[in-house]
């Protein structure tokens, strides 16, 4: 079937065509990009099935190693989900101008991991058809009820936050883009609530997009503190920790910074955003990035010298495992190359350009994704009660294929919604609520403004 | 020529297989189906503070049981705590005793403990399990009875500490007055008609 593309678009400014453009125009970039997520989502769905098929007896997770790659997987996507409130929050309410291109994108990637790790708590779960007991049976006692309420508040509020800060820009698309499918025109007109500039709707908008600004920092907080709770409540070597909060939350900001930057790269190529997104962002991201880093950087000292100087116990072979023993090699080029170096590196102007700085952030990334592996998985292979005679494989954990594919399937899950999300939505604010009369006269005025 | 004669000799070994496969078999089901039904008796006894089951096995006519090993156990909240030496066999008159441990505690303040008897995977005998509760547990407090339903972390979701209760409830609620506000106030926008130029 042939889809009609009623007429050709016409745009009012460059600064519409610019943002706009590529919601009208479907590359076919675009469209083998969407294929090769969803490869991925097909392939990590047959690792899925047979776990289902199967059970749990599919991955390496066994009596000691109870918690494998998919929660370190979850802590990583909590953690990255925190980046909204970095920007529609801790910036914005710091009058962070420079911020205001970036605070879209951010909170695009809050909603994509949010919901990303909602869904992997359900694929660790061998009995998911059960989750309803969580609601049934559930006990105000447990942090891993505490984990279920916050998440499913911090979904709900991150939606509101894109929403809120969407919905000018959503009626400027259903006003102006008349070349795009019924199905879309319907759908801007839906989520558009029939927002006309007014003056009323504008100090309504600005009210709450405040309230909210104010409301999602200690939600941010908890969802992470909770999550490190879910930890911290656990008796295990590594975990009895009154600093694992805190350590959550300054790496979750961490990862988020570098996150953003790795998003803001491709999407001004991409979208070919440059006078939008200007090497002044990316200097300023990597300033924050070394400082966000700054900050986990001191609470992991805090974190590893205590229990490093005492050695006591298990705790100190937990240690031992990580300071020179099997996890090792991971633990320090995790230190390195994700901590160290990227404080180093980025403190040199001419690193924080966006391609010297999009690579940095790669290493960070990478990081604190094997990061969250190093909390979760060695501290588990120490217990404090070990288990007479166990089997072998209680001993080591080494991921199996489906865990690897439902892993990878849950990374392009959360490229797949942040894509189709750019792709529905300008990925850049155009409406700048602060004078939204002059809105359109001066189109041509604040453009000139904003690149220059 | 040759090879007829190979045939033959391989079909012959396929069959002869084939054939003590199944005579072992049925050699395994006729077994079964000699098993009979044995019956179990208890009598419980109390002399100088010393407990002792004496199980007495008898077959179906009646006569003793010889020489059958006896599982006694005691139902805890998740399984079963074996009691008695690692073998209880019968004697001649089909009888074994095991003494009750002094200090299994109860799971009420009237000391009830549920014994079990059984006969396990017998080459000759049906498995079979006699049930009885005794009051020969240490009955738990009062106190420490009624402790189950006090506040306290680590019991039921209806007995949460109140402070827990009231902190995480008014968390909650504070949260999602602000979401439900600005809700109404999204609904508010919708209702905003465009003024006419």
């Amino acid at each position: 079937m042939k889809k009609s593309i009623p007429e050709k678009q016409l745009f009012n400014s460059t600064k519409e065509r610019d943002l706009l453009g590529h919601i009208v125009k479907t590359s076919i970039r675009y469209k083998i990009w969407v294929a090769i997520l969803l490869l991925f989502i097909v392939f990590g769905m047959y690792g899925y099935y047979r776990q289902i098929r199967y059970g749990l007896i599919v991955t390496a997770m066994r009596d000691y190693t109870s918690w494998g790659i998919y929660i370190s997987n979850f802590v990583f996507f909590v953690a990255v989900s925190l980046v909204g409130s970095l920007f529609s929050s801790i910036l914005k309410l710091n009058k962070n101008e420079w911020a205001k291109p970036l605070i879209r994108i951010s909170e695009i990637i809050a909603v994509a991991a949010i919901i990303c790790a909602a869904v992997i708590i359900i694929i660790d779960m061998g009995r998911p058809d059960r989750f309803i007991y969580v609601f049934k049976f559930g006990r105000i006692q447990s942090p891993i009820i505490w984990d279920v309420i916050i998440i499913s508040t911090y979904l709900v509020i991150s939606f509101i936050l894109l929403y809120i800060s969407l919905l000018p820009d959503i009626a400027i698309c259903r006003d102006r883009l008349t070349a795009i499918p019924k199905w879309k025109k319907k759908l801007y007109k839906i989520a558009a609530i029939n927002w006309s500039n007014q003056p009323e709707q504008v100090l309504i908008i600005k009210k709450i997009g405040r309230i909210l600004g104010i409301t999602v920092l200690p939600v941010a907080f908890a969802i992470h503190t909770v999550t490190s709770w879910l930890f911290a409540t656990t008796w295990r070597p590594g975990w009895d920790s009154t600093n694992l909060g805190p350590y959550f939350v300054s790496g979750a900001f961490m990862v988020g910074a570098a996150v953003i930057i790795f998003a803001m790269y491709f999407v001004r190529k991409y979208l070919n955003l440059k006078s939008y997104i200007t090497t002044t962002h990316f200097d300023h991201m990597g300033k924050l990035l070394v400082l966000l880093s700054l900050v986990y950087f001191y609470f992991n000292i805090n974190e590893y010298l205590g229990p490093a100087f005492k050695m006591v116990g298990v705790e100190g072979e937990h240690i031992t495992e990580l300071f020179v023993g099997k996890y090792a090699p991971m633990y320090w080029l995790v230190q390195i190359f994700g901590l160290v170096l990227p404080i180093v590196f980025l403190l040199f102007k001419n690193l924080r350009k966006p391609v010297p700085i999009v690579i940095i952030s790669a290493f960070v990334i990478l990081g604190a994704w094997f990061k969250r592996f190093l909390i979760v998985i060695p501290s588990l292979q120490h217990p404090y009660l070990p288990i007479q005679g166990v089997d072998e494989s209680y001993l080591h954990y080494i991921p199996t294929w489906e865990e690897w594919a439902i892993t990878m399937a849950s990374f392009a899950s959360l490229l797949l919604i942040i894509t189709i999300l750019i792709k529905l939505f300008p990925v850049i604010p155009i409406q700048e609520l602060e004078n939204p009369i002059e809105e359109t006269s001066n189109e041509s005025k604040k453009l000139k403004n904003e690149i220059h | 020529m040759k090879y007829i004669k190979y045939l033959f000799i391989r079909v012959l070994k396929i069959t002869t297989l084939v054939g003590l496969v199944f005579m072992s078999t049925t050699q395994i089901y006729a077994q079964d189906n000699t098993k009979e039904d044995a019956l179990i008796s208890l009598d419980f006894t109390e002399k100088n503070n010393i407990k002792t089951i004496k199980a007495t096995v008898t077959n179906k006519i009646g006569e003793p049981v010889e020489e059958l090993d006896l599982y006694f156990f005691v139902k805890r909240t998740f399984s079963l705590l074996p009691i008695g030496d690692v073998f209880n066999t019968t004697d001649e008159n089909g009888e074994v005793e095991v003494e009750f441990p002094k200090d299994l505690p109860a799971s009420d303040t009237e000391g009830s403990v549920v014994i079990l008897v059984k006969i396990l995977e017998s080459d000759l005998y049906n498995d079979l399990t006699v049930e009885t509760t005794k009051k020969w547990g240490v009955p738990i407090s009062d106190k420490e009875y009624h402790q189950q339903d006090e506040r306290s972390l680590w019991a039921a979701a209806a007995n949460a500490p109140m402070s827990l209760i009231v902190s995480i409830s008014i968390m909650i609620l504070s949260v999602w007055y602000v979401i439900f506000y600005i809700l109404y106030k999204l609904y508010i926008i919708s209702k905003i008609k465009p003024s006419k130029l």
